[in-house]
């Protein structure tokens, strides 16, 4: 093992990355926990999954073409999130298979500009599975940016959401403009998606969408509770999965994924425990 | 420009709370309303009944704009439906209003106070009198000792009593459930039903119940609209009620009242 050993683990938080990753990662966890929660709630979780499908369209375009991949991978999530919508809303397909479509379009556009630039490499790898020790003060900026926009727009608008989710038809009767607000959602949750790449990697961003969810609705506490605990729950698990896995010196993201999945199992075992007496 | 004022009573009590003019509605390309020329005026407590699959829900959607319409007009307190701009003082209740997750993470409190939210004030944060105004409905339904409990915690019958509040706490005129009586037992029913006919008389809010249960839609309620596709409007106490439900039930249909369980009726 390359790893450290426990006492070394204070002065890790010296390094330069070391503090770049974990304001990084606390930032874009947090926003995926605000943003997931909602998209829980909305039933909707699988379509961070189809969105980060359709960002390795979006990366192997960038490094096609060579033009910053986020750039092009945010460009098309916004689409993909833009046409789930737009499938849904016509009746051309329902959640499950408008979110099939875009899924299987984004790893055919992947694939085939990778084989045309003459297969995998080394960035696709850290966009995949991704590189928060690798982040720079560009990318903190993003991030940063981003958790901003998110949270304002969930603090402001978050009973119209919410009700929108409880009742859709109830929320159109008393005038909340539904499409709007769904549609600016939907953009956020890409945008989110798409800027969380660099950080947790294409294939396990969805945990960061669901996990702290999921561990914080376990609890049965009211929704600011709720929502406050994803928050916490999330941030813990990026400082968590960092440390350690700059310990054992194996990948972080899958770290942070185990933590958080760690901590949902206790919120749920606590939850069953109260059940159960 | 005048165009906004629908047809007027000639009493000069004001317009119907509701006005349709021939409306027919098409869904799935199968005609589900036909025809329809009905008013709802101010402080009825109108029941919308008929069989399955006859229009019912079809027919509140398109009233209140969430079903376009093929033909026809739809007037909502004198003002055409797509220029009507209160949408404020109408409360809706769906028919899935109370089949939400078990863990969906709002308090009973929380969630009536999201019932305030509308296109008027979108944005705005809520304030202590707005607390205060969620707080005086949770009393007025008798949920005010589960306020603070989680929504997917509660009975059936609490559940349809958080989701009206939800809807009242705006302060409707019009108040519109679609087959609120799902997931209650008689007992609940009961209690509901008897929140709704005191919500009629002491607010005098208008009232509209799309409702499979039959005794209590002519027990309690001033107006029945019977639906199957064709919409007939009686009055309960009119002598067209048993040929209403004929038409839509058929002939072979028959109501019989019980004096003691329909106190208000034979009041």
């Amino acid at each position: 093992m390359n790893g450290i050993s426990f006492s070394d683990i204070p002065s890790l938080f010296g390094y330069q990355f070391m503090q770049y990753a974990l304001v990084g990662g606390v930032l874009a966890s947090a926003t995926c926990a605000a943003i997931g929660l909602f998209m829980l709630l909305r039933r909707e979780a699988l379509i961070g999954e189809g969105i980060a499908h359709v960002s390795f369209g979006g990366i192997a375009l960038g490094l096609f073409i060579g033009v910053y991949p986020i750039y092009t991978a945010l460009l098309l999530s916004v689409a993909a999130t833009l046409s789930i919508t737009w499938m849904r809303r016509k009746g051309i397909a329902n959640s499950d298979a408008a979110i099939g479509i875009v899924v299987a379009f984004g790893l055919s556009l992947g694939l085939v500009l990778l084989s045309l630039s003459g297969g995998f490499n080394v960035d696709l790898f850290s966009y995949l599975f991704g590189s928060i020790l690798t982040i720079d003060i560009q990318d903190l900026t993003i991030s940063a940016a981003l958790a901003i926009g998110v949270l304002a727009f969930l603090g402001a608008l978050h009973k119209e959401v919410l009700s929108i989710t409880f009742d859709e038809k109830a929320a159109r009767v008393s005038g909340i403009p539904v499409e709007r607000i769904t549609i600016a959602f939907n953009i956020l949750v890409a945008l989110t998606v798409a800027l969380s790449i660099k950080i947790i990697g294409i294939l396990l961003v969805t945990a960061l969408l669901i996990l702290p969810g999921v561990a914080a609705m376990q609890l049965r506490l009211s929704f600011r509770g709720t929502m406050l605990f994803a928050l916490a729950a999330s941030a813990v698990s990026v400082i968590i999965g960092v440390v350690i896995s700059a310990a054992v010196d194996v990948a972080t993201s899958a770290v942070i994924i185990f933590v958080a999945m760690a901590v949902a199992a206790m919120t749920t075992m606590y939850s069953r425990l109260g059940d159960s007496k | 420009m005048s165009v906004n004022v629908g047809p007027q009573p000639p009493d000069g009590k004001g317009p119907p709370v509701i006005r349709a003019d021939r409306l027919e509605v098409i869904r799935g390309g199968t005609v589900v309303v036909e025809d329809a020329t009905f008013s709802i005026e101010k402080g009825d407590f109108v029941g919308i009944v008929g069989p399955n699959g006859g229009g019912k829900t079809s027919l509140v959607q398109a009233l209140l704009g969430l079903l376009p319409r093929s033909k026809g007009e739809i007037w909502i307190n004198g003002v055409r439906q797509h220029e009507f701009k209160n949408w404020e003082k109408v409360g809706y209740v769906s028919q899935d209003a109370t089949s939400f997750d078990e863990k969906f993470p709002l308090t009973v409190r929380e969630l009536v106070g999201i019932g305030l939210v509308s296109g008027k004030n979108t944005g705005r944060p809520l304030r202590a009198s707005d607390w205060k105004r969620v707080d005086e409905e949770l009393q007025f339904m008798g949920i005010a000792d589960v306020a603070g409990r989680r929504v997917g915690e509660l009975s059936g019958g609490q559940r349809q009593r958080v989701v009206v509040a939800r809807a009242l706490v705006r302060n409707p005129e019009l108040l519109v459930l679609d087959e609120p009586e799902r997931g209650m037992d008689a007992s609940a029913l009961e209690k509901f039903y008897g929140k709704l006919s005191e919500l009629h008389k002491e607010r005098k809010t208008t009232i509209i119940v799309v409702s499979h249960d039959l005794s209590t839609v002519f027990c309690r309620m001033s107006r029945v609209l019977c639906v199957n596709r064709v919409v007939y409007s009686s009055s309960v106490d009119g002598s067209t009620e048993e040929e209403a439900l004929k038409k839509v039930y058929g002939e072979h249909f028959n109501i019989v009242y019980h004096r003691h369980e329909c106190t208000e009726r034979f009041a």
